[in-house]
């Protein structure tokens, strides 16, 4: 039945009112019918039905039918919307899948009403998300590389003091050896010179004993020159005897001789006399001999007294040196003695200092290995310290390295950078020359920039520029500008294969070793076809400083 | 002239007086240098109240320096000959002896030669 069938599709509001009535005219027709069988019913039972049934079959096709067809055409439109509205759904969320909140939000706002509005606030949401991830995580890489670093050179600061303590423990000990051998020697100095006090003190007895010595030889050599000078006396009165015998004997000789003369004048009578002259003349000689043998002995007597009286006196001269030589020594034995005693004393007061001092260097190297123990623990407290903060730094890379997936309309995000940047190159595609000046233009621009390149997808011809202020004079290879096996590259492949911007993880520069990641978008013509990749290498250093 | 002499010595030279000529042997006069004089002539000495004038032996007899220790004399003798004789002081270094037989050596001293005080 056409109304079952009518029943059994959705009502659209056109077709509403026609479907009761119709089923009012054929529920009058049906109890008509069920009336005329019952009872046998006059025919224009049998008329009302027919004029019913047709009442009926007239009112279906303006009210039912026109009413249906208008239904088929109004699902028909609302099913295209509907595939619209979930392609919208679809390709918005492939964006997010994609992490392109940019085409997400563009797909958002294609959608009809409130979907459009709850995907645009939805989107926001995530942008900001992906900002403040981003923003965030730069600031903890940030931090956690300054506190990284600061960590370190504590680190190292602290080692560094640890073995300078170490050092002055050892300098101290030292020092200790010292002191302790000081007081050692300083004991000894104090027993030898209490020796040389005692040593001294004998010697000064012994010099006291000489100079009495010498006191009594100098007397005696006073005594016997002046026993010599009183026989110089009596030889000087000999001396005047022999003196007047020789006068005599000379007076006696030339009476001998007058008297010889005489003799002579007397001639023949003096003869006698004569002799008598000459003898006399004979004992005036003797005398005279005598006298000289006298004289020469006596000078010889007087000699010697006189070499005695010299010696005596030279004696009495070299006693009166030697003692003065005595007691100066005596002198110069008592300040020894004095300094001997100030010597022991010194000493002794020097061995008590130095055995303070070895017991006070002793603690101080006990306090010493104590704060050497503290200063090692803070050096090992403070590697671990800058190992988690190093670990903190890569977190916060991998964090950014993560929250870079977004791409976002925001300098911070990668992705958005360098797709702009590739929508540029692809408009310098047609001249290789601008392109290249391009390429070297934009590496200049930003600092985290360590590389730019761009690998043509159809030849493989390569553009590469390096950031020269972080690379300052290092030689780029020929094969990196070159672009040798750039296509082999997984960042390349990644890129290609993915058909949108990517971003790999981190790894070691092989110009600067420096840690980087590269962010690789490809590019392509309006029929999908690959014209090439444009490769960004980060230095993480420079772009956790934006 | 008998063949007695005096003995005298003068520097390193001995020589011989005449015993008959000598008149006295003295101890040396006080002499009064006469200005103008000789070298020989030492000076004028005081003997017996008279002048004597007292000549140098040693210059004399042109005898050199040195010698025993000196004992010196005046001799007092006669010069010069006859009527024409004086007395005159002779200054020896010593006077030695009286002897009869002279020594070898020794020469006798001329004093008739000897014009007195103007020799």
């Amino acid at each position: 039945m056409s109304a079952a069938a009518a029943a059994a599709r959705p009502r659209p509001d056109e077709a509403a009112a026609g479907w009761p009535l119709l089923a009012v005219l054929a529920a009058a027709g049906l109890a008509l019918l069920l009336v005329a069988q019952g009872q046998g019913a006059p025919g224009w039972y049998f008329d009302a039905f027919l004029l019913l049934a047709l009442a009926a079959a007239g009112l279906y096709l303006p009210l039912v039918h026109r009413g249906e067809a208008d239904l088929a055409q109004h699902t028909a439109a609302v099913e295209r919307r509907a595939a619209e509205v979930e392609r919208g759904i679809a390709e918005a969320l492939q964006a997010l899948e994609a992490g392109d909140l940019v085409t997400c939000a563009a797909r958002a706002e294609a959608l009809p009403g409130e979907l459009a509005e709850a995907g645009l606030r939805a989107t926001r949401s995530l942008v900001l998300l992906a900002q403040q991830i981003q923003t965030s995580s730069l600031e903890v890489a940030g931090a956690a590389h300054a506190v990284h670093q600061v960590a370190s050179e504590l680190a190292a600061g602290s080692s560094q003091q640890a073995a300078s303590v170490v050092e002055i423990t050892a300098a101290m000990e030292e020092l200790a050896r010292t002191a302790a051998q000081i007081a050692d020697n300083a004991a000894a100095q104090a027993d030898l010179a209490l020796a040389a006090q005692q040593s001294g003190e004998a010697g000064a007895a012994a010099v006291e004993e000489a100079l009495a010595g010498v006191e009594e030889v100098r007397r005696r050599i006073g005594g016997a020159a002046g026993r010599a000078e009183a026989l110089g006396a009596r030889s000087r009165e000999i001396y005047r005897i022999l003196d007047l015998i020789t006068e005599i004997a000379h007076e006696t000789h030339l009476l001998s001789l007058n008297a010889a003369v005489e003799s002579a004048a007397a001639g023949a009578h003096g003869r006698r006399f004569a002799t008598v002259a000459d003898e006399v003349r004979r004992l005036a000689q003797r005398s005279q001999e005598s006298v000289e043998s006298v004289r020469s002995l006596l000078g010889e007597v007087a000699e010697s007294i006189h070499a005695t009286v010299v010696a005596g006196e030279e004696g009495s001269r070299e006693a009166e040196r030697v003692l003065e030589q005595a007691r100066a020594a005596a002198a110069a034995i008592a300040a020894l003695r004095q300094a001997a005693t100030d010597s022991a004393r010194v000493a002794r007061e020097i061995s008590l200092a130095t055995q303070q001092q070895t017991a006070a260097a002793d603690e101080v190297v006990l306090t010493l290995r104590e704060v050497s123990q503290v200063v090692q623990k803070t050096a090992f407290g403070l590697r671990q310290f800058s190992h988690t903060a190093d670990r903190l730094n890569r977190l916060g890379l991998e964090m950014q390295l993560l929250a870079q997936s977004f791409h976002v309309d925001s300098p911070h995000s990668l992705k958005h950078t360098v797709e702009r940047w590739a929508q540029e190159v692809a408009r310098s595609l047609h001249q290789w020359a601008s392109l290249e000046r391009l390429i070297e233009e934009l590496a200049q621009e930003r600092p985290f920039v360590e590389c730019l390149y761009f690998i043509d997808g159809r030849d493989g011809h390569t553009a590469l520029a390096v950031n020269r202020r972080l690379l300052g004079d290092r030689e780029v290879p020929a094969a990196v500008r070159a672009g040798e096996g750039f296509t082999e590259r997984p960042w390349y492949r990644a890129a290609t294969e993915a058909g949108r911007t990517i971003i790999t993880p981190l790894f070691d520069s092989l110009l600067t070793g420096a840690p980087i990641f590269t962010a690789a978008t490809p590019l392509h013509d309006g029929g999908g076809r690959l014209l090439g990749v444009l490769g960004l290498d980060v230095n993480v250093e420079n772009w956790t400083k934006i | 002239m008998s063949g007695r002499h005096l003995l005298v010595r003068a520097g390193t030279t001995v020589c011989a007086l005449p015993v008959a000529a000598v008149r006295r042997v003295l101890r040396p006069l006080p002499l009064h240098p006469l200005p103008g004089a000789g070298p020989a002539l030492r000076g004028l000495a005081e003997y017996a109240g008279e002048p004597l004038p007292v000549l140098d032996l040693a210059r004399l007899l042109a005898a050199p320096p040195g010698g025993a220790a000196p004992c010196p004399v005046t001799v007092v003798a006669w010069a010069g000959e006859g009527a024409a004789r004086e007395l005159v002081g002779l200054a020896a270094d010593a006077a030695l002896a009286v002897v009869a037989e002279l020594p070898d050596g020794v020469e006798p001293f001329d004093l008739t030669a000897l014009a007195g005080g103007r020799a």
